[in-house]
């Protein structure tokens, strides 16, 4: 791509800074069903987003029609969007960051490992499941996904900045029948290597749970200590880190506004951003081009800092913290690899004091069961009792409510079970003190 | 938008290794949308989305694959690549390629995407001040429409002979979200999202003044309410957007893709009773520019008015062609995608419970004790259990048959096996609601529907304990 060529263009046009980010992905993917391969698919794509200011204003505009005609888009879509934009302030491109942590976590062995290999993978995946247990009636899917994605930041200061990474994420859905009763659980794994697919962990976690359903039954309404599996933690997790958005905060709409540096969560609670670790999420710079770092955001309880991009930077007098994503024709906030730090305790050993409570392993519909700006939540949940300090029967068809904000200043403990989420949050099983379990 | 010849060389690259059927989605979209907060433009962006899709399918089996990169090396070595999966030999050979013609039935004059900008804030900020006139407790008004004008172009072939169909699909949405903030720092919101396939006349004869204040009222309102009482209660749902219970919970176990597999809880139910005597259920994707509403499906199929409910009893399924193989069925123009990235399936487009012959005033003065849901925010369904969850975005308690305080933090969980034979009262008002529904070929404009009916008992969720 003719990069300079687009800045000639667009200084041409009055736009008087601008940034051009190259999007590249390609995926390989399949699916078995049955005992054979069902699917499979194949993709190569690209995405071309421009931002420029004019006067003054940022415009932006996308496309994925590389070639004739594709600069002049781009180009017409910054002016339009430019002229009518009312927004605040005075809107610039950022030049730079003077250092960047720059990292290659991009595995060639990944795609060199043959396509047939990864499909008999899932095909003996299937099978042994299948023989885990004889309840165990059918294996509704495996999917298989590899990514390769190639991000490019050019802008009209001289900033060039190149990014690659790839990943594979294996899916499988179980189902078992006892008698009428079907019951269904899904495992996933995930990373840069193959090497991280333990096969029989994943089996092991498939299976038992989806058998460990039967049985299941509501319990009584009440309230009950808590456990909140990881991946359910961090589900929940995810809206007070959005909630640390400094847009969100500037804007009023944050319960976080005008907390800096004061105690919000118990003293149990650490939680760092740490783009830098190089696992799937790890990325060096974002969609401005600043550099990304490692950083606490809550310690020991107390607030330290909230996320930034450069523009709401600029209104906090502050820098930005590396967070900046461009969605949608605006500049918004992301975060990636998210840390929230756990104990030394195992799981047994957690809830081994609990004499009557309930261990939460999956929820549904908390987009919208949660109140996010004042964090009152309700949402339907699986899980078990957990009585005389061992898990027991199983729950289903319970709603869990209560409120993020004063969740996280009731924890009791962590255990060490930490796992990265595939929303970009590690943490590891957390036991709250008390929680709102509807029922009978 | 790729020439005849092209298609021909890709269909049979495609098919040279045994494939029984292969096609190719040619797409452009261009999207615009504008934002305000607090009437003042805060976002505009005008992106195009381009690429080809192409699909080979033999027997059960389905390859995919996607670019965007146009050209006739590209589209070539990716029929190539996908071809490669398949090791028969060539059992048909394009030979030529027919052109179809469609009967449009969203006849739009006044395109959206023709609509000067302005005029779009414009409108946007009467929306902006009319909820700011609600209260002046409504500290954030966030305004905006989108739009998408897609053309696209299908080459499919099962034999000799192709197919060659081109459509344009237009939709419009427009939002208004309030944002309301109480003394004590709660916060609590409300909005609205019309939209259909239609033009702008549409949009300026909408009451969207009437409809902002209300995003602004249902704010306000739920800063005062009281916690949602939990148990197993009467619950009452309104017309319109209320049907997006029956859209998770029988709507998707009754899709194809579901189905086909036996991965539903409905799929031997064809001929069953399912549901209670009084519902009677439609997707149907005919309707003239209603939002999910289509002259054709994505595989060139026309679209239907598909019955999937008669008086309880389960009458059919959306049928897309791979789905349709499995269950001996033919397809019947439900088969839809988010864009060229996904592999279509069977999805719903304007999915309603018929109307009954109750007076829905009617309905609520029967109810002693109960909960009456105005609105939901939405929910999800596992189609293999049919367990599924919805969170109202507006509720009420109904008493001796009056609907009395507002309540927040509702939901409503069940299984949808049940929950359909609960339904005890249908209302005369049938009427539809906008969404955007997710499933395996992404996101696509569906419309949900039903009038005002009740469920004899169903569990509600929240968290101010038992209803007195």
């Amino acid at each position: 791509m003719k990069v300079a060529k687009f800045f000639e263009l667009a200084k041409a046009n009055g736009i008087s800074e601008c940034q051009l980010t190259v999007s590249q992905s390609k995926t390989t993917g399949f699916q078995i069903f049955h005992g054979s391969l069902e699917g499979f698919e194949i993709s190569d794509d690209i995405s071309i987003k421009a931002c420029g200011v004019v006067n003054g204003k940022l415009g932006a505009s996308s496309t994925q029609k590389v070639g004739k005609g594709c600069f002049e888009f781009l180009i017409d879509g910054i002016l339009k969007t430019a002229k009518i934009s009312e927004k605040e302030g005075e809107a610039s491109i950022f030049p730079g960051s003077k250092k960047y942590h720059k990292k290659n976590v991009y595995n060639p062995e990944l795609v060199k490992t043959p396509i047939e290999d990864k499909i008999n993978m899932a095909l003996s995946l299937e099978k042994e499941i299948l023989a885990y247990d004889s309840r165990i009636s059918e294996v509704t899917v495996i999917q298989y996904e590899e990514k390769e994605t190639v991000s490019e930041i050019y802008n009209s200061h001289g900033l060039k900045l190149k990014d690659k990474g790839n990943y594979f994420i294996m899916y499988a859905g179980v189902a078992a029948k006892d008698g009428d009763k079907v019951k269904e659980n899904y495992e996933i794994s995930y990373g840069t290597s193959l090497s991280s697919y333990n096969k029989d962990e994943f089996i092991k976690n498939a299976c038992d749970g989806v058998i460990s359903k039967f049985g299941a039954d509501s319990c009584n309404s009440g309230k009950y200590p808590t456990v909140l599996k990881n991946s359910v933690f961090a589900s929940i997790a995810n809206y007070f880190i959005h909630s640390t958005i400094a847009e969100e905060v500037q804007r009023g709409s944050s319960f976080l506004a005008g907390k800096l540096g004061t105690k919000i969560a118990s003293t149990k609670i650490n939680i760092a951003e740490k783009p830098l670790l190089p696992n799937i999420f790890f990325s060096y710079f974002d969609d401005e081009g600043v550099a990304k770092e490692n950083k606490d955001i809550v310690k020991n309880g107390v607030l330290k800092t909230y996320l930034y991009n450069t523009e709401t930077a600029k209104i906090d007098g502050v820098e930005s913290t590396g967070n900046g994503r461009y969605a949608g024709g605006r500049l918004a906030t992301s975060f990636s690899n998210i840390y929230i730090k756990g104990g030394k305790a195992t799981f047994d050993e957690m809830i081994a004091p609990i004499n009557e409570g309930v261990y939460i392993t999956d929820i549904q519909g908390l987009g919208t069961g949660m109140n996010a700006r004042s964090g009152d939540f309700s949402c339907q949940a699986q899980g078990f009792m957990i009585e005389n300090g061992k898990v027991t029967k199983p729950l289903t068809l319970i709603t869990l409510s209560g409120n993020l904000f004063k969740m996280l200043n009731e924890v009791t403990a962590f255990d060490n079970n930490e796992k990265l989420t595939l929303s970009s949050i590690i943490c590891s099983d957390i036991l709250i003190k008390s929680m709102s379990i509807g029922g009978k | 938008m790729i020439s005849k010849s092209l298609a021909l060389k890709v269909l049979n690259e495609c098919l040279s290794t045994g494939g029984d059927y292969a096609e190719i989605y040619v797409e452009e979209t261009t999207n615009q949308s504008v934002e305000l907060e607090n009437g003042k433009v805060n976002s505009s962006n005008e992106s195009k989305t381009y690429g080809v899709g192409i699909r080979i399918l033999n027997e059960f089996k389905s390859v995919y694959g996607y670019t965007s990169d146009t050209t006739q090396t590209s589209l070539m070595n990716l029929a190539h690549s996908l071809a490669a999966s398949y090791s028969g030999i060539r059992k048909i050979t394009v030979e030529k390629i027919a052109k179809k013609r469609v009967n449009n039935i969203n006849k739009i004059d006044d395109h959206l995407i023709d609509v000067p900008v302005e005029e779009k804030i414009a409108l946007l900020k009467e929306c902006t001040a009319e909820a700011q006139s609600v209260d002046p407790r409504i500290v954030r008004v966030m305004a905006s429409f989108g739009n998408s004008h897609r053309n696209w172009e299908l080459f499919n072939a099962e034999g000799p002979v192709a197919s060659q169909i081109v459509n344009t699909e237009e939709r419009g949405r427009l939002y208004v979200a309030a944002l309301a903030a109480g003394e004590d720092g709660k916060i609590e919101t409300g909005g609205v999202a019309p939209g259909r396939s239609d033009g702008w006349h549409w949009f300026k004869e909408l009451d969207y003044k009437a409809k902002s204040r209300r995003a602004a009222e249902v704010a306000i309102q739920n800063l005062s309410a009281g916690e949602c009482p939990s148990g197993v209660y009467p619950v009452v749902i309104t017309n319109g957007w209320g049907g997006v219970l029956f859209h998770e919970a029988c709507g998707h176990p009754l899709e194809a893709s579901a189905t086909a597999k036996k991965q539903s809880v409905f799929s031997e139910s064809i001929g069953k009773q399912i549901a209670s005597k009084l519902v009677t259920a439609y997707d149907d994707g005919t309707i003239p520019n209603e939002w999910g509403s289509n002259s054709i499906d994505s595989e060139g199929v026309k679209t239907h008015k598909n019955c999937l409910i008669k008086n309880g009893i389960c009458t059919g399924f959306m049928v897309d062609r791979l789905n349709g193989r499995r269950l001996g069925m033919e397809p019947n123009g439900t088969c839809r995608r988010e864009s060229y990235k996904y592999a279509p399936t069977s999805r719903m487009s304007n999915t309603y419970i018929a109307a009954g012959k109750d007076d829905p005033e009617q309905i609520v003065k029967d109810t002693k004790l109960g909960i009456y849901v105005n609105n939901f925010g939405g929910g999800s369904v596992n189609p293999m259990t049919g367990e599924f969850n919805f969170s109202a975005s507006e509720a009420y308690i109904i008493r001796d048959g009056k609907i009395c305080e507002p309540v927040r933090g509702c939901t409503l969980i069940g299984s949808g096996s049940e929950v359909l034979m609960n339904i005890d009262r249908v209302g005369n008002d049938v009427d539809l609601g906008q969404g955007n529904c997710g499933a395996s070929s992404g996101m696509v404009p569906v419309n949900v529907g039903q009038p005002t009916l009740r469920i004899s008992a169903i569990t509600v969720g929240g968290r101010g304990g038992k209803l007195e």
